[in-house]
C-alpha cells in the first residue's frame, strides 16, 4: 500500500492512503499541531472531512489503531491486580462522614468490605493503620478489596 | 508617552474588533483590517459633524507597519520551500509562468492604458500580480479543500509567486527609492548585489544560521530572530534596499533549517500583532475619497483581474493535470489579492506625482474587493461549477 505525501508550504503537510475501492483516507497535518481527517470517495469528488484531532487526541488514536492500546498511568485510580481482590486509593473529600472519624468508629471494614492498609496524609504514609487511626478530609485511604467494596468506600469518602 | 500608550490601545483595540467580525462572516482578518484604518484614520469619514476619527499617524504606528512588513515577508521566506518548487519543477513552474504573464502583464497593460507611464504600469502590474496566501490559505482550510488535489496546485502557484514577487518588489524598491535620490541604476545595483549577498546566506549558510539560532529557551530564540531580522532588514534599507525583500532572504535562509517549526510556533504571534498594525496603518494612510476618485478604473480593473486569475488558473490547474471543474477551481481560490499588493501600495506611497497618487488608493481599493470576493467564489464554487458545467455541457 503506498501512502502519498505532500508539503504543503504554509499550512503543514499531507497524506493520502488508498482506501476501499478507489477513495483515499486524506490527513492534513497542519503546522499548528492540529489535523484533519478527510475521506475522498473517488477521485472525482471532494474530500468529506470526518474530524480533527489536536496532538495528544491523535497520538491516542494512532495507539488504539495500532492495536497496541494501553491504559495510561493515572495516579488518581491506579490499581494493581491481587486476586480478585485489588489495591486501591481514595481520597476523602471535605463533606465525607468519614473526615474527623477513626477508622474503628467508622467501622470501615464492616461497613465496605475494604481493609485499609495504610492511610497517606500529603508526605506521610501511615502504614497498617489501626482502630484509633483517625481518618482526616484530603487523606488518601489505601485499601485492599474487590471492586464492589471499593465502590462502596468511594461512596463514603 | 501616554499619547503612544493611548494610540496602541486604540489601534490593537479596533482592530481586534474587525478581527472578530470578519471570523463571525467567516472573512479573512485583512480587509478587515484595512476598512477599519479607512474609518478610524485621519480621513476618516464624519457624520453630523461627528467625525470617526480617533487616531492620526504616530510613530507607534509607523514603526510597528514597519515591523509588519518585516515579518510579513519574512513568514513568506520561511514558508518559502525550495524543495516544494524543484519536486515537479515542469508543471509548478509551468503554472507559475502562466499566472505572471497573465495577471502582471494585464496590471501593466492597464497601467499603460491609464496614462500612469512605464513606471506606473510596474507598480500597477505588481498590485495585480500576486493572491494573498494569508486570505487563500485560510479558505482552504475552513473549506477543507486542502485535502483535495487543487489545494496543490493553488499552494504551488502562491510558492512561484512568493519568490518572483520578492525579486519584483526589490526591482520596484529599487526604483522607489532610486527616485528618493540618487539614480535608479545605481539603486538596482546595489539591491542586486546585497540580494545575492543574501541568497548565497540563504543557501549556503543555513547550518551556521542553525547554530546561531538555536537557544535553549524560545524567550532566547525569539529575541535572536526578531533581533537579527530587525538588524539586517534595517540594513538593507539603510543601503537603500526594500527591507521586505531583505526580510524575505532572511526567512527563506532559515526555512532551509531544522528550526522551521520552532519559528512557527514562537514567532507566528509576533508577526500577527505587526502585521494587523500594518494592515491597519494602510487603510489609515489612504482618504477614503481618493478610493472613491479611482473607482471606474478600480470597476475594470476588479473585473478584468478576476477573469485573468480565473483564467490563468484555469490553465495552471490544467498544468497540475487536473479535471475542469478542479481546474476552475484553482482560479477561483487564487483571485484574493491581499499582503503583497498592499507593500507595493505602501512603497507607492511614498513615490511623487501620478504613481504615488493613484497606486495607493488603487491598490487599496482591490485588495478590499478582491479578499472578500476572493473568499465568496471560493466558498459558493460549487454553485460556479454546475453553472460552467451546465454551459459547456
Amino acid at each position: 500500500m503506498t501512502v502519498y505525501e505532500t508539503d504543503l508550504p504554509g499550512v503543514g503537510r499531507k497524506f493520502e492512503l488508498d482506501h476501499g475501492d478507489d477513495g483515499r483516507i486524506v490527513v492534513v497535518l497542519h503546522h499548528d499541531g492540529r489535523r484533519e481527517v478527510f475521506r475522498r470517495p473517488s477521485p472525482e469528488a471532494d474530500s468529506e472531512k470526518l474530524f480533527d484531532l489536536d496532538i495528544d487526541e491523535a497520538r491516542r488514536l494512532a495507539t488504539v489503531l495500532q492495536g497496541t492500546t494501553f491504559e495510561t498511568v493515572d495516579t488518581d485510580a491506579l490499581s494493581v491486580p491481587l486476586g480478585g481482590s485489588i489495591i486501591e486509593w481514595i481520597e476523602v473529600s471535605e463533606d465525607s462522614d468519614l473526615a474527623g472519624e477513626t477508622l474503628g468508629d467508622a467501622e470501615v471494614r464492616a461497613e465496605t468490605g475494604v481493609s485499609v492498609i495504610a492511610v497517606q496524609r500529603g508526605a506521610e504514609t501511615i502504614s497498617n493503620p489501626d482502630a484509633d487511626a483517625r481518618i482526616e478530609a484530603g487523606d488518601v485511604i489505601v485499601g485492599v478489596g474487590t471492586r464492589e467494596e471499593h465502590a462502596r468506600l468511594e461512596a463514603l469518602a | 508617552m501616554a499619547d503612544l500608550l493611548l494610540d496602541a490601545g486604540i489601534v490593537v483595540t479596533a482592530v481586534a474588533i474587525a478581527g472578530a467580525v470578519a471570523w463571525r462572516f467567516g472573512q479573512s482578518v485583512i480587509p478587515a483590517y484595512l476598512l477599519v484604518g479607512l474609518l478610524i484614520g485621519p480621513f476618516g469619514p464624519s457624520a453630523g459633524g461627528l467625525s470617526l476619527s480617533l487616531v492620526e499617524e504616530s510613530e507607534f504606528i509607523e514603526l510597528f507597519a514597519e515591523l509588519g512588513i518585516v515579518f510579513l515577508l519574512f513568514f513568506i521566506g520561511v514558508e518559502f520551500s525550495l524543495e516544494e518548487l524543484f519536486a515537479e519543477p515542469d508543471r509548478i513552474l509551468r503554472a507559475g509562468g502562466i499566472d505572471f504573464v497573465v495577471n502582471a502583464g494585464l496590471g501593466a497593460v492597464l497601467g499603460l492604458a491609464l496614462g500612469l507611464g512605464p513606471v506606473g504600469a510596474l507598480f500597477l502590474g505588481a498590485v495585480l500580480y500576486p493572491s494573498s496566501s494569508a486570505v487563500v490559505t485560510k479558505s482552504l482550510s475552513d473549506l477543507g479543500w486542502i485535502a483535495d488535489p487543487e489545494s496543490e496546485a493553488i499552494i504551488g502557484t502562491l510558492v512561484v509567486e512568493d519568490v518572483v514577487a520578492a525579486v519584483y518588489l526589490a526591482v520596484l524598491a529599487a526604483i522607489a527609492l532610486g527616485d528618493a535620490g540618487g539614480g535608479v541604476l545605481l539603486s538596482l545595483a546595489e539591491s542586486g548585489l546585497l540580494l545575492v549577498g543574501f541568497v548565497l546566506l540563504a543557501t549556503l549558510g543555513g547550518r551556521l544560521v542553525e547554530r546561531l539560532f538555536d537557544a535553549e529557551s524560545d524567550e532566547l530564540f525569539l529575541l535572536r530572530v526578531v533581533g537579527a531580522t530587525a538588524l539586517l532588514s534595517g540594513f538593507a534599507l539603510q543601503s537603500g534596499v526594500s527591507e521586505a525583500v531583505a526580510a524575505f532572504f532572511v526567512g527563506a535562509a532559515i526555512s532551509e533549517t531544522d528550526l522551521k517549526l520552532r519559528l512557527e510556533r514562537v514567532l507566528a504571534p509576533a508577526r500577527d500583532l505587526f502585521a494587523a498594525v500594518f494592515f491597519f496603518a494602510v487603510g489609515l494612510e489612504t482618504d477614503p475619497g481618493a478610493v472613491a476618485g479611482v473607482a471606474p478604473p478600480l470597476a475594470v480593473g476588479v473585473l478584468a483581474g478576476v477573469l485573468a486569475k480565473v483564467g490563468s488558473g484555469y490553465l495552471g490547474g490544467r498544468a497540475f493535470g487536473l479535471d475542469d471543474r478542479r481546474s476552475l477551481r484553482v482560479g477561483l481560490g487564487l483571485t484574493a489579492r491581499g499582503e503583497f499588493s498592499l507593500v507595493v501600495a505602501a512603497l507607492a506611497a511614498g513615490m511623487t506625482g501620478v504613481v504615488g497618487d493613484f497606486v495607493p488608493a488603487f491598490a487599496v481599493g482591490y485588495v478590499l474587493v478582491t479578499s472578500v470576493l476572493g473568499t465568496l467564489l471560493m466558498r459558493y464554487s460549487g454553485r460556479i461549477e454546475r453553472a460552467v458545467a451546465s454551459r459547456a455541457g
